[in-house]
C-alpha cells in the first residue's frame, strides 16, 4: 500500500468535508429564508390555536385526531432512517452506511425535534404540557402508565436524548480533525463538540466500545418507539386501528418514509456541497435497494389488512371500514397512496430505474407523499367512519392545519439547513477508516493477482 | 523519567509494523494517536479490552429498576382502577421499563466513554502537541533506550522520527 496515497486520500476526504461550510452561496440562504418563512406561518397558526383553542381547526365529533396527529405519526417516521442507517446497519457491518449516516442522523435528530412538539400542539392546553412527565407534585398525582399516550412521552423523550447523544458521540473525533483546520467561531465550537478529544489509542478503544453499546441500545429502540406510536391506535377499538398488524406495519412505513427522505436531501446536496466522490451513486443504489425490500414490506401488510378485512363477515365494521376507505370519500388519497408506497417503488426493481437519479428522486418523492397519506388515511378515515354510523363525518383540514403541516417542514428544514454551517456532514474518521481498509484490501488483491 | 520518542506514519499498516517491531524490541510503553480507530493499530498495540462495558451495562440495570419502581410504585401511591385493569398491570408497564433501561444505559455509556477517555491524562495534550486527526499515525514509545526506538521506527518506514 502507498503511504503517500493513502495519507492523500485521508486529506483530500477531510478537506472536501472542511469545505462544505463555504460551498453554501447564495442559495443556500434563500433555502434558510424560505423554511424560516414557513417555519414563521407556522407559528401564527399555532398562536391562533394557543389564542383561541382548538376549534379554530376543523376537529370535531368523531374525528377529533387529524393533520396535527398526522404530522406527529409521519415525523416520527422520519426520525427512524437514522438510527435504522447508523445503528442497524451498523451492527449488521453494511460498510455502505459509512458515507451516509450522519446526514440520516442528522435527520433523525430534527425530526424527533419536529414530531414531538405536534402532541404538544394538540394538547387543549399546552402550557401544561410538564404535566405529561411523571414529577413529584403536592397532590401525588401521576401520569396513568397504562396508558399509550404516557408510553409515547417516554418513546418519543427517549428516542431524542438518544438519538441526539449517538449524533454528537459519533461527530467528537470528526470535530477534533476540523477544529484543526477551522479558524474563529467555528474553532471555538469544534472544540466544543470534540470533548477534548486527541484521538490516543486509549480514546479510541472506550469509544469504539461506546459505540457499541449505543448502537445495541438504539436497535431495539428504533423498533420499540413505533410500535409505542401504533399503540396509540391499536389499542383503542376503532375499526382500522385494532389490530395486532399494527407494530411491524408501523415500524416498516416508518423507515420506508425515513429512507426515502434521506436519499431525497441527498441527492441534491451532495451535488450542491459536491460530496460526489464521497456519497456515490453507489450508495444511493444501496439506499434504493433498502427502500425496495422495506416497501415489499409495507406492501405485504396492506395485502395483510386488506385480506383479513374482507374475510370478516359484511356486518364486521373492520369490513366496513375498509370498503370505506378504499371506495368512500376518501378513496383517491387511498389509491394514491398505494401507488407511491407500493407500486412506485416496485419500479426500484428495475437497476435502469434505481441507477438513474432523477428517477430515484422523482419515486422517492413520491413515497414521501404517499407515506404522509398512509398516516392521513388512518388516523381520520377510521373515525370519520367509526362504529356508530350515526356520528359518520368527513374531516377535511383547514388553513390552520395546512399552515402548521407546511410550517413543521419549515422548522425541519430550518434547522437540518443551519447545521450544515457547523456540523461534518460525512462521518471523516469512519471514512478514513473504510478508505484504509480498501486500499489494503485492494494491494492485498493486487499482489494475490501479482 | 522514560524519554520519549514519537515516530509519524502514512499508512496503518506500517504504523501497526512498527508498534509490533518496538514491542518486541522491549522498547517500553507504547502509545498510538491517529485519526480513525484502525484495527490493525490497535490490535498491534495488544491493549486490554475496554471496561466500558461493565459500566454501560450497571447503568442499564440501574435503569431497570428505576423503570420498574417508576409505574409500579406511582399506581400504588395513586391507586386507581383504569380500564378494568390491575393496579400493577406488568404489560402496560413494559414499555416504561424498556425505556429507561435505554436511557439510562445510554446516559451511563456516553458518562463512563468520557470518564475513561478523560482519565489518566486523556485530556493531557499529546506528547511534543502534535495533533493527529488528519492524516498521519503517531507512534509514541516511552522508553528508556531512545535510541534503540528511533532506529526500530525508522527501519519500520517512518516518515519523521524525533524526541518529544
Amino acid at each position: 500500500m502507498s503511504t503517500t496515497s493513502t495519507s492523500a486520500a485521508f486529506a483530500q476526504l477531510q478537506d472536501a468535508v472542511a469545505a462544505v461550510p463555504r460551498r453554501l452561496g447564495r442559495g443556500y440562504w434563500v433555502l434558510v429564508g424560505l423554511a424560516a418563512s414557513l417555519l414563521l406561518w407556522g407559528a401564527w397558526c399555532y398562536s391562533i390555536i394557543v389564542r383561541n383553542g382548538l376549534g379554530v381547526t376543523r376537529l370535531n365529533r368523531p374525528v377529533m385526531w387529524g393533520n396535527l396527529i398526522t404530522d406527529f405519526v409521519f415525523w416520527v417516521g422520519i426520525a427512524h432512517s437514522g438510527t435504522l442507517i447508523s445503528a442497524v446497519l451498523f451492527l449488521f457491518r453494511a460498510r455502505f452506511r459509512t458515507a451516509v449516516y450522519r446526514v440520516a442522523e442528522m435527520m433523525t435528530v430534527f425530526g424527533v425535534m419536529t414530531a414531538g412538539l405536534f402532541p404538544v400542539f394538540h394538547l387543549g392546553r399546552p402550557w401544561f404540557a410538564y404535566w405529561l412527565f411523571p414529577y413529584p407534585n403536592q397532590r401525588h398525582l401521576w401520569p396513568n402508565f397504562r396508558s399509550p399516550l404516557a408510553w409515547d412521552v417516554f418513546a418519543v423523550s427517549t428516542y431524542f436524548i438518544v438519538s441526539t447523544v449517538f449524533l454528537f458521540v459519533g461527530i467528537g473525533p470528526d470535530a477534533a480533525a476540523l477544529r484543526d483546520v477551522a479558524t474563529g467561531w467555528r474553532r471555538r465550537a469544534y472544540g466544543l463538540l470534540s470533548l477534548g478529544w486527541h484521538g490516543t489509542d486509549a480514546q479510541w478503544r472506550h469509544y469504539t466500545r461506546a459505540y457499541l453499546f449505543f448502537a445495541a441500545f438504539a436497535t431495539p429502540l428504533v423498533v420499540s418507539v413505533h410500535s409505542v406510536v401504533s399503540w396509540d391506535f391499536a389499542v383503542s377499538l376503532t375499526p382500522g386501528w385494532h389490530s395486532t398488524l399494527f407494530p411491524p406495519y408501523f415500524v416498516a412505513g416508518a423507515i420506508l418514509s425515513g429512507v426515502a427522505m434521506v436519499i431525497t436531501i441527498l441527492i441534491p446536496l451532495r451535488k450542491v456541497l459536491r460530496l460526489t466522490d464521497i456519497i456515490t451513486p453507489h450508495h444511493l443504489d444501496m439506499l434504493a435497494r433498502l427502500v425496495l425490500f422495506v416497501s415489499l414490506i409495507v406492501t405485504y401488510s396492506y395485502s395483510v389488512e386488506i385480506g383479513l378485512s374482507l374475510r370478516s363477515p359484511p356486518s364486521d365494521p373492520e369490513r366496513s371500514t375498509l370498503l370505506y376507505r378504499a371506495t368512500g370519500a376518501y378513496a383517491p388519497l387511498f389509491w394514491l397512496m398505494v401507488t407511491c408506497n407500493c407500486v412506485g417503488p416496485m419500479l426500484l426493481a428495475v437497476r435502469k430505474v434505481r441507477t438513474s437519479i432523477p428517477a430515484l428522486l422523482a419515486i422517492c418523492l413520491a413515497v414521501n407523499v404517499g407515506m404522509w397519506l398512509e398516516r392521513f388515511n388512518i388516523v381520520v378515515t377510521s373515525l370519520s367512519h367509526d362504529r356508530l354510523p350515526f356520528s359518520w363525518r368527513l374531516y377535511f383540514p383547514g388553513w390552520i392545519e395546512w399552515g402548521m403541516t407546511f410550517g413543521s417542514f419549515g422548522w425541519f428544514f430550518f434547522w437540518f439547513l443551519m447545521s450544515l454551517k457547523l456540523l461534518p456532514v460525512v462521518s471523516i474518521a469512519e471514512m478514513k477508516e473504510d478508505l484504509a481498509h480498501a486500499r489494503h484490501v485492494g494491494a492485498g488483491e493486487a499482489a494475490h493477482a501479482g | 523519567m522514560p524519554a520519549r520518542v514519537l515516530g509519524t506514519f502514512g499508512d496503518p499498516g506500517g504504523a501497526a509494523r512498527a508498534i509490533l517491531a518496538l514491542r518486541e524490541a522491549g522498547c517500553g510503553e507504547v502509545r498510538a494517536a491517529m485519526p480513525a480507530p484502525f484495527p490493525e493499530v490497535v490490535a498491534a498495540l495488544g491493549k486490554e479490552r475496554s471496561h466500558l462495558g461493565a459500566i454501560t451495562w450497571t447503568g442499564a440495570l440501574a435503569g431497570l429498576a428505576c423503570g420498574i419502581a417508576l409505574p409500579v410504585t406511582a399506581s400504588l401511591a395513586w391507586p386507581l382502577f383504569v380500564g378494568g385493569k390491575p393496579i400493577v398491570a406488568i404489560p402496560a408497564f413494559v414499555v416504561v421499563f424498556f425505556e429507561l433501561t435505554v436511557l439510562i444505559g445510554s446516559l451511563t455509556n456516553l458518562a463512563g466513554s468520557l470518564a475513561l477517555g478523560w482519565s489518566r491524562g486523556g485530556l493531557a495534550p499529546l506528547p511534543g502537541g502534535r495533533e493527529f486527526h488528519g492524516d498521519r499515525i503517531g507512534v509514541f514509545a516511552f522508553t528508556d533506550d531512545p535510541a534503540r526506538a528511533e532506529e526500530v521506527l525508522r527501519a519500520g518506514g517512518a516518515e519523521e522520527v524525533q524526541r518529544v
